[in-house]
């Protein structure tokens, strides 16, 4: 088990440390000049090159990098440019709100999905069933922030009972909410019924019905229990995913989280932002990812980690 | 349960089961239902491809031609059918054109990745190893990180041309490609005609390219369809976020976010690129869908042909 | 037999998942705080919604037009930019030029800061010298050099200058006080002014911030009580808000927002002329043989533009076509000619110089000028219909406009470019665009390739020159001369706007786009 997850953990940092490396020489290989997004339209060229040796721009990429992996290992990212004080600092003061709206967006979606899917699996190829399935179906299939940019239309304009945008009160977080989990419901909907057609037709379940255990225990207790495995690997896994939406998103809705973060530090190459940007949420989704994993034994007793993988 | 009479008035018949209670099993009810996908799917899929695909052929204003006194015009104005944009343009003509741009990013991205994953993926799962362990962690790795934000990245790399928005879209799609490859592999390689092929010594590569491959190219193409829902979703979403092919290109994403400051005076200039875009996806998805299905209710014949 | 779907196994499962979420959102999240129970600002609350994020409440690094508001509402200058371009007097109360490099300034009599200690000359010695050591700095770049200050007694000091500098008075409005010992060459992220609010609380990262009326305010106390800054980035959601009466006022709009906010009920737009100017410039790096580098071609391709239609149909009637080489809200502008739309003369002009068939490139950076793309496209139709075929070249926020403008990036012929008056002074903008030298050129930094070194003599001795008659007449000279140069194909003059509630009065938006906080009221 220990050995198992020191090599998870080994694994995970591993794929940390090649994606920020990554993203180090991409951004610095990208076109577009920090110095002169910070300096503004009237700097000449002596207060770029001021500016580029500030920020230490004008050594070599190689030991750029060298002084960036050396910075890392005592937890300094950087200073950011655009907010003149610690990248990891803007990025965490951040942070809560993605968290926040990612968690609301997989309750939800869960708590939408998980009986959506019990009934389709209840009701296989009926019509109903085929009606909420092109349904969900139609949900995935809209376009994120259209998506949005409609339910903002409707509901902060035409109606105006919701907030349009930011993080005001909690009213605000329903829109971006509905609108990531209207993108996600088809999957893990389906994913549900799946698993409970199956689980439903095992003979365990013919075995306990024959002994008198009622219907509904043996849907929700019995099957769908079996059912929380590849569940919650399903959302582990979409977690990176969700993520991508989270960004779309927070700029339709000016939240203030990391994804509307990213598309500022792009737009003013604010490097040390931009590779703290990355870190950040890279971790936070591989952490997500080895939770999952760790939690197979509790959702399932058959499991033992390390054993078979 | 309830015992089944036969029909007395049907003798013909050598079953008690009636053609309505076939009609009613399962496996009838799934083949239906794939059915209906496929053929809703196709619809939706139609009544957007074809009008873009003929987007030339068709009586339409030139999508550049302006009009700057007939700005914003509401749908079904002077002609206009889906009304006019910012600058009096024709909508509709800019959407269809604009739609040839999306649609063949997406189909081309779909064939990249549709190439890179098919290889690396059955790479992977024939020779395993190292081999194996790499492709793997990519995949993982690729999975597990927010790939928006490096997708943004690179096209601000490399600048954002059709060539790149392409590359880019298939570079973010061959995990789910090589995925499915390398598990069909796996299963393949077990099968006797590939240790036939290895015991006449053929080398390993031209068992893979010539046989494994040609095997699996089938099922693996089935979530192609799949891939090309995403990879126009895609896209609409780098255009939105600015990163989209560069102008005169008008994508869908494209036009959505220059409407999206009109939204609360002009609403076609959202709403409609959306429903088209919505209706091609839901086109191609439940194509895709039930392809799958009827693949996956027809599978038993198929594997008795084929093994 | 119809099954009860979701059963209370369910709904048990379901809650405790949602609530074990909504907790750890809720333990993770310091959000709490700052989130009311509804959207709405209070009765005593002005809630200003900015498009761009106000970073710090320090000056140094971070100017923008709405910041500037904010900023001067917490700490103060010894001078500002009040209505007509005129300079008042802030913490000095007097600020007299003495001699032609000299200034005599007396700081007023018991000044506080909001912690209670007093303003100090060595407070001014200290800001001038902070100003001076940041890198990069926009103010700096305002400068034509930073004063050097020379304490004379407890609140008098003299300002001197190498070279006489006749706008000094109006620079230093720029120069931020806050206590000496407290002050480094950096953008400040926390500290204290003399400004009549407070921050109660910040969230740079987020861009938010909640100010409070400073109780014992040396000026007139403000009657708003508290001030809420908000940064909403997108334009539409900016609109629905403040629609929606969830914002209070919201700066620097687009056309097109204020065209949708015109009329609603609740809404009221203020709009004044401008003092930036958008330009679509000439590339002055052609070789000598190209068709650009001849003034009468630059002039007949302006006849190709119709301004007053890009006026009236692209950007709603927001802004004004310019009439001279800078806006004429500026102090010492001049009316040197108009644009004038005749495409057949263009097409005929452009034969007779042998220019005809002429394929052009024009560039520019997204969001430089409002609904900046439709102008864009709008040009490129216009040159089409006299024969010029044009193309466009969009650069994204970030992306290398800069080095194309230097020339190092790539061949192009227009910049769609927009330029700040925040001084309200011809002669800063002038200087900035027209006088480059040879030398300047070397290292790509005189004004996309503009050099002509008569003009630029008659600028440099414009800014110099102490006597304010001479000054206009020798600056008008110079804006003619650079007008029959023909530097661009179109230029206009966006108007500034703004839109707010109508529970919010006595904005007095200035020209500059910012406005007095101490002055605002809300009814209601």
């Amino acid at each position: 088990m220990s050995k198992y997850l020191a090599r998870r953990l080994g694994q995970s940092l591993l794929t940390v440390f090649l994606t920020i490396s990554t993203v180090f020489v991409l951004v610095r290989l990208a076109p577009g000049d920090p110095a002169s997004a910070y300096a503004g339209p009237t700097a000449t060229s002596d207060d770029l090159a001021r500016i580029r040796e500030q920020f230490g721009l004008d050594k070599p990429l190689i030991s750029q990098y060298g002084i960036f992996l050396r910075d890392l290992l005592t937890g300094d990212l950087g200073t950011s440019y655009s907010f003149h004080s610690s990248a990891l600092d803007v990025v965490l003061d951040r942070m809560p709100y993605t968290i926040t709206l990612s968690v609301a967006a997989i309750a939800v979606t869960v708590a939408v999905a998980v009986p959506l899917g019990v009934w389709m699996a209840r009701r296989a190829d009926t019509s109903r069933e085929l009606g909420a399935n092109v349904l969900t179906i139609a949900g995935q299939s809209m376009p994120d922030f259209w998506t949005g940019v409609m339910l903002l239309t409707v509901f902060a304009v035409l109606l105006p009972v919701l907030p349009a945008s930011g993080f005001t009160s909690w009213s605000g977080l329903i829109l971006p909410t509905v609108t990531i989990a209207v993108l996600q419901l088809a999957l893990i909907s389906r994913l549900v019924r799946r698993e409970m057609t199956t689980a439903l037709a095992s003979p365990y379940i013919t075995v306990a019905r024959s002994r008198g255990v009622s219907e509904r225990a043996l849907t929700w207790r019995y099957a769908l229990a079996n059912s929380a495995v590849p569940l919650v690997t399903a959302v582990g896994t979409r977690f990176a995913a969700l993520l991508n939406g989270v960004v779309v998103v927070e700029v339709v809705f000016g939240w203030p989280g990391v994804g509307s973060l990213v598309v500022r530090a792009l737009e003013t190459r604010d490097y040390p932002l931009i590779q703290a940007t990355v870190l950040v949420t890279a971790t936070l989704a591989i952490l997500v990812q080895l939770l999952v994993d760790l939690a197979y034994p509790l959702l399932d007793p058959r499991v033992r980690l390390g054993k078979a993988a | 349960m309830t015992t089944t009479v036969a029909d007395p008035a049907r003798p013909e018949r050598p079953s008690a089961v009636t053609t309505r209670q076939l009609a009613r099993s399962t496996a009838a009810r799934q083949r239906r239902s794939a059915r209906i996908k496929l053929w809703a799917g196709a619809v939706c899929t139609a009544l957007v491809a074809l009008p873009v695909a003929l987007a030339s052929l068709l009586p339409l204003p030139d999508p550049n031609a302006q009009d700057l006194s007939r700005r914003r015009l509401a749908p079904f104005t002077d002609g206009h059918l889906f009304g006019t944009d910012q600058l009096g343009r024709d909508l509709l003509s800019r959407l269809l054109h604009g739609g040839q741009v999306s649609l063949s990013v997406g189909i081309l991205a779909v064939i990249v990745s549709g190439l890179i994953g098919i290889a690396a993926g059955s790479t992977a799962g024939y020779f395993g190893g190292w081999v194996d362990a790499v492709v793997s962690r990519f995949l993982e790795a690729q999975l597990a990180l927010p790939l928006l934000m490096m997708l943004l990245l690179v096209v601000a790399l490399f600048g954002p041309s059709v060539t790149v928005i392409t590359c880019v879209i298939a570079v973010a799609q061959w995990p789910e490609v090589a995925r499915l490859t390398r598990s069909l592999v796996l299963v393949e390689r077990e099968k006797p005609y590939v240790a036939a092929a290895r015991l006449l010594g053929m080398r390993s590569w031209s068992v893979l390219a010539r046989h494994i491959v040609p095997n699996i190219v089938r099922p693996a193409s089935l979530v192609i369809l799949l891939l090309l829902a995403q990879a126009v979703l895609l896209e609409s979403a780098l255009s939105f976020l600015g990163a989209g092919p560069q102008r005169p290109f008008a994508t869908w994403g494209r036009i959505i976010s220059d409407g999206q400051d009109y939204i609360t005076t002009s609403w076609w200039l959202v709403t409609l690129p959306g429903l088209v875009i919505a209706l091609l996806v839901v086109g191609v998805n439940l194509l895709g869908d039930g392809l799958r299905d009827r693949v996956r209710t027809t599978k038993p014949t198929k594997l008795a042909k084929g093994a | 037999m119809t099954r009860t779907p979701p059963s209370e196994t369910l709904s048990r499962r379901t809650l405790l998942r949602v609530g074990a979420a909504g907790g750890a959102g809720l333990a993770l999240s310091p959000l709490a705080a700052c989130a009311g129970p509804t959207g709405a600002p209070g009765p005593g609350t002005l809630t200003l919604g900015l498009n761009r994020s106000l970073v710090s409440l320090d000056n140094k690094l971070n100017q923008f037009d709405a910041a500037v508001t904010v900023q001067r509402a917490v700490r103060q200058a010894l001078t500002a930019i009040g209505p007509g371009m005129k300079p008042t007097l802030v913490l000095a109360d007097r600020f007299e030029m003495t001699a032609p490099t000299t200034w005599s300034v007396r700081l007023r009599e018991g000044i506080r800061y909001s912690d209670g200690r007093p303003v100090t000359v060595e407070d001014v010695t200290t800001a001038v010298r902070m100003y001076g050591e940041v890198a990069g700095s926009f103010i700096l770049g305002l400068f034509p050099e930073l004063p050097r200050v020379e304490a004379t007694g407890g609140r008098t000091f003299l300002l001197h200058t190498r070279e006489p500098v006749p706008v000094l008075d109006r620079l230093m409005a720029n120069i931020l006080i806050t206590p000496a010992k407290d002050n480094r060459p950096e953008e400040l992220r926390s500290g204290v002014g003399t400004g009549p609010y407070r921050v109660v609380s910040a969230n740079s990262g987020a861009g938010e911030y909640t100010l409070a009326r400073v109780p014992d305010y040396w000026g007139r106390r403000p009657p708003v009580e508290r001030v809420r800054v908000r940064f909403v980035p997108e334009e539409s959601s900016r609109v629905v808000a403040l629609r929606s009466g969830e914002l209070d006022v919201i700066d620097t709009i687009t056309p097109d927002s204020a065209e949708q906010l015109t009329g609603l009920p609740g809404v009221h737009l203020e709009k004044t002329s401008g003092v930036r100017l958008c330009q679509l410039f000439y590339n002055f790096r052609k070789p000598k043989t190209h068709p650009l580098s001849d003034p009468r071609v630059r002039q007949a391709l302006t006849y190709a533009i119709d301004g007053e239609s890009l006026v009236r149909d692209v950007l709603t009637d927001s802004a004004e076509q310019a009439q001279g080489v800078v806006p004429l809200s500026l102090q010492g502008a001049e009316r040197t000619g108009r644009f004038v739309h005749d495409p057949a003369r263009a097409r005929q002009l452009l034969k007779s110089l042998g220019a005809d068939g002429l394929r052009i490139r024009i560039m520019w950076e997204s969001g430089e000028f409002a609904a900046d793309t439709s102008v864009m496209e709008a040009v490129a139709e216009m040159l089409k219909d006299v024969g010029v075929r044009a193309s466009l070249l969009q650069f994204e926020p970030g992306g290398d406009i800069l080095k194309w403008r230097q020339g190092k990036g790539g061949d192009w012929d227009v910049i769609g470019n927009g330029f700040p008056g925040p001084t309200g002074q011809a002669v800063t903008m002038l200087q900035a665009m027209y006088a480059g030298t040879a030398e300047d050129e070397r290292t790509g930094d005189a004004f996309m390739g503009y050099v002509n070194p008569a003009i630029a003599r008659q600028i440099s001795d414009a800014a110099t020159e102490a006597d304010p008659a001479a000054r206009d007449r020798k600056l008008a000279a110079a804006q003619h001369a650079v007008w029959d140069t023909w530097p661009c194909m179109w230029a206009f003059v966006p108007k500034t706007l703004l839109a707010r509630r109508t529970r919010v009065e006595g904005i007095g938006l200035l020209p500059v786009n910012s406005y007095d906080l101490t002055a605002v009221r809300l009814e209601g």
